[in-house]
């Protein structure tokens, strides 16, 4: 019973990750950057859900419809103005450029919104469904993996369907030869940019009613998000799904059967052991560290 | 031989320093903590910068030195010298796992591989019971050779000395073997393996000669404040802090690590004791009772790193390779 609840609660934990870790993966696919403010772009989404709910007294779920097109906009701007200038620099003055940012964001909000820490509750936050005798699902998580997958679904369609989606996955392929195909890719990279953002503070507001939130919080998920997409195969958007579900199932498990304190450590070794025994992750191609 | 003769007449006036400005202990807290940032910087320097393997992991270094010397000496009554010898094994030890398993990586890879070992070697000191947890560990008495511990002055001298060996070393390296095998590493990893260079025995060695010298500040930190707990010694802030210094002076060059702690340190200084808060209170453009100044005397603290954010933004954008990097070419 501990093994279905603790595996039920994971994943629809993991879904949220997973939205963050495809965020993450779509901006490394299309512009081999890694993103290190990408978790304080989650902890911006938290805080954009937490006013709309205590100002404006949207719902966090249906604040997304305002959300999204909001840190889509933040992500396309950031790109214009900040990232685009480091796309062919080296990957450390990459990293640290988005660290700069990421510090700016947070101690911003560490000025704006104060260090004590903010509570989301609506009036299901600790609801919870009983299914098969003793298992219990909040309605909160519930809601946003319905909502993560649904995102996640249309997504792919985007991906796959549109001109716009099949020039992300070209230029994410092979940037020279989509540039001589005639994609603006730099075009590319601000939209992949936006994605990304508005994935991430998607996955920020979903993750909102059930977490502290705080302006220091996006450092903790960075490394998750990071760990899943090198799980998955850095750049791979299909690897980051299965990562981002495969770490939350991980996490809900250790802290089962081991200890919560020691469950981010086991989610670190994981990433180490992917590392040292597959780099190019579950579903990335060979050859690619 | 100019560059022996520039560090030892640096050192000699640092040394006198103290003599000459007296007893005001706030500006020798100051000074060491640029002698510090200057020498963690260099040590990190030797790595990044030299061999191009830029670690984002250097505060587990730090903590293993601190954290080592801090048991010994409260649990087991050692020595503080022994301590500090057994805190550069550890870090030694740290650094062979991180070694082994980072240095097959390149790129974005190990970037992140040496965030996660860090950040393992922070919940664990987090986690475990010998290491105090969450609360850390106080250190209330501790003496070596008669010297007064409870003064500045020991801990002062003990940063410059390790500061001048590192530039010693990057001096020394800069024109030995290992250093050229390292540089050539950094430029081109692949032509360098196939000139026949052992490409993950040159990386381990920078990384341990790094490692052993920035847990030996560690260990001299945490004597010096005898308090540490994982978000003093073990954040990953410390470690990106360590890298904008060197940064910000020029990576890869033999001063700009120095000139970055020179600079950056006092700013944050500034910033953290709320200098400018104070002066526009007294000034009179804003009252201390209004909002604006409340909110600048309880809030400016934290805006350091804030600044530091911005700084380092400004900094990639405009200036990637430091000050330093203006005036030469990095070397």
């Amino acid at each position: 019973m501990f093994f279905l609840q603790s595996l039920l609660s994971g994943i629809l934990t993991g879904g949220v990750y997973a939205l963050a870790g495809i965020g993450m993966s779509l901006v490394f696919g299309v512009m081999n950057i890694s993103n290190f403010a990408h978790g304080d772009l989650m902890m911006l989404g938290m805080y954009l859900a937490y006013f709309a709910f205590t100002l404006l007294h949207i719902d966090p779920y249906l604040s997304l419809l305002l959300i999204i097109p909001t840190a889509f906009l933040f992500g396309f701007i950031l790109e214009k103005v900040f990232i685009h200038r480091i796309i062919n620099h080296l990957h450390q003055n990459q990293i640290l450029l988005t660290i700069g940012l990421g510090l700016i964001m947070s101690n911003t909000a560490l000025l704006a919104f104060t260090s004590d820490p903010k509570i989301l509750t609506t009036s299901y936050s600790s609801s919870a469904v009983h299914i098969l005798g003793g298992i219990s699902l909040s309605v909160p998580l519930l809601l946003s993996f319905v909502i993560t997958c649904g995102i996640i679904g249309i997504l792919f369609i985007f991906l796959s369907k549109t001109t716009t989606g099949l020039a992300l996955w070209a230029t994410s392929q092979n940037r020279e030869a989509a540039q001589l195909m005639g994609i603006n890719v730099a075009k590319m990279s601000a939209i992949a940019f936006g994605l990304g953002t508005s994935l991430a503070a998607t996955a920020g507001a979903l993750i909102a009613p059930t977490y502290y939130i705080h302006p220091m919080v996006g450092h903790t998920f960075l490394l998750k998000a990071f760990t899943i997409c090198v799980l998955g195969g850095l750049g791979s958007v299909v690897g980051a799904g299965v990562g981002g579900v495969v770490i939350g199932v991980v996490e809900s498990m250790s802290s089962t059967y081991l200890s919560s304190d020691w469950k981010d450590v086991v989610v670190f070794i994981i990433f180490l052991a992917v590392l040292l025994l597959r780099p190019q992750g579950l579903f990335g191609k060979k050859g690619e560290q | 031989m100019k560059q022996i003769i520039l560090i030892a007449i640096i050192a000699g006036i640092a040394a006198v320093l103290p003599l000459v400005t007296g007893e005001s202990p706030y500006f020798t807290g100051v000074m060491i903590s640029v002698l510090m940032m200057a020498a963690l910087s260099s040590a990190w320097n030797i790595l990044g910068g030299y061999a191009g393997q830029y670690s984002f992991g250097h505060a587990a270094y730090f903590g293993a030195g601190a954290y080592t010397t801090m048991i010994l000496i409260t649990q087991f009554n050692l020595n503080p010298l022994l301590s500090m010898a057994a805190g550069i094994i550890i870090a030694c030890l740290i650094a062979l796992i991180t070694g082994s398993i980072v240095f097959r990586l390149r790129g974005h890879y190990f970037g992140l591989a040496s965030i996660a070992v860090a950040e393992i070697v922070r919940l664990s000191a987090l986690n475990f019971e010998f290491t105090g947890g969450a609360q850390g560990i106080l250190l209330s008495e501790v003496s070596l050779w008669g010297l007064d511990l409870n003064s500045k002055n020991p801990f002062y001298y003990g940063m410059l000395l390790v500061l001048v060996v590192t530039l010693g070393i990057t001096l020394y390296l800069r024109t030995s073997k290992t250093g050229f095998y390292l540089q050539a590493i950094r430029e081109d990893q692949d032509a360098a393996a196939s000139l026949g260079i052992n490409l993950s025995f040159y990386k381990n060695k920078a990384l341990l000669i790094s490692a052993s010298l920035t847990s030996l500040l560690g260990s001299l930190y945490a004597v010096y404040i005898r308090f540490i707990d994982t978000s003093a010694v073990l954040d990953l802030r410390l470690s990106i802090e360590i890298i904008l210094t060197a940064i910000i002076g020029g990576v890869g060059t033999l001063w700009g690590p120095v000139l970055g702690a020179v600079l950056l340190v006092p700013l944050a200084e500034v910033l953290r004791s709320n200098v400018i808060g104070d002066a526009l209170v007294k000034q009179g453009l804003v009252s201390e009772t209004s909002g604006l100044g409340i909110f600048l005397k309880e809030n400016l603290a934290h805006a350091h790193v804030l600044v530091y954010g911005i700084i380092t933004v400004v900094c990639i954008l405009y200036l990637p390779k430091g000050i330093l990097g203006l005036f030469r070419r990095v070397k």
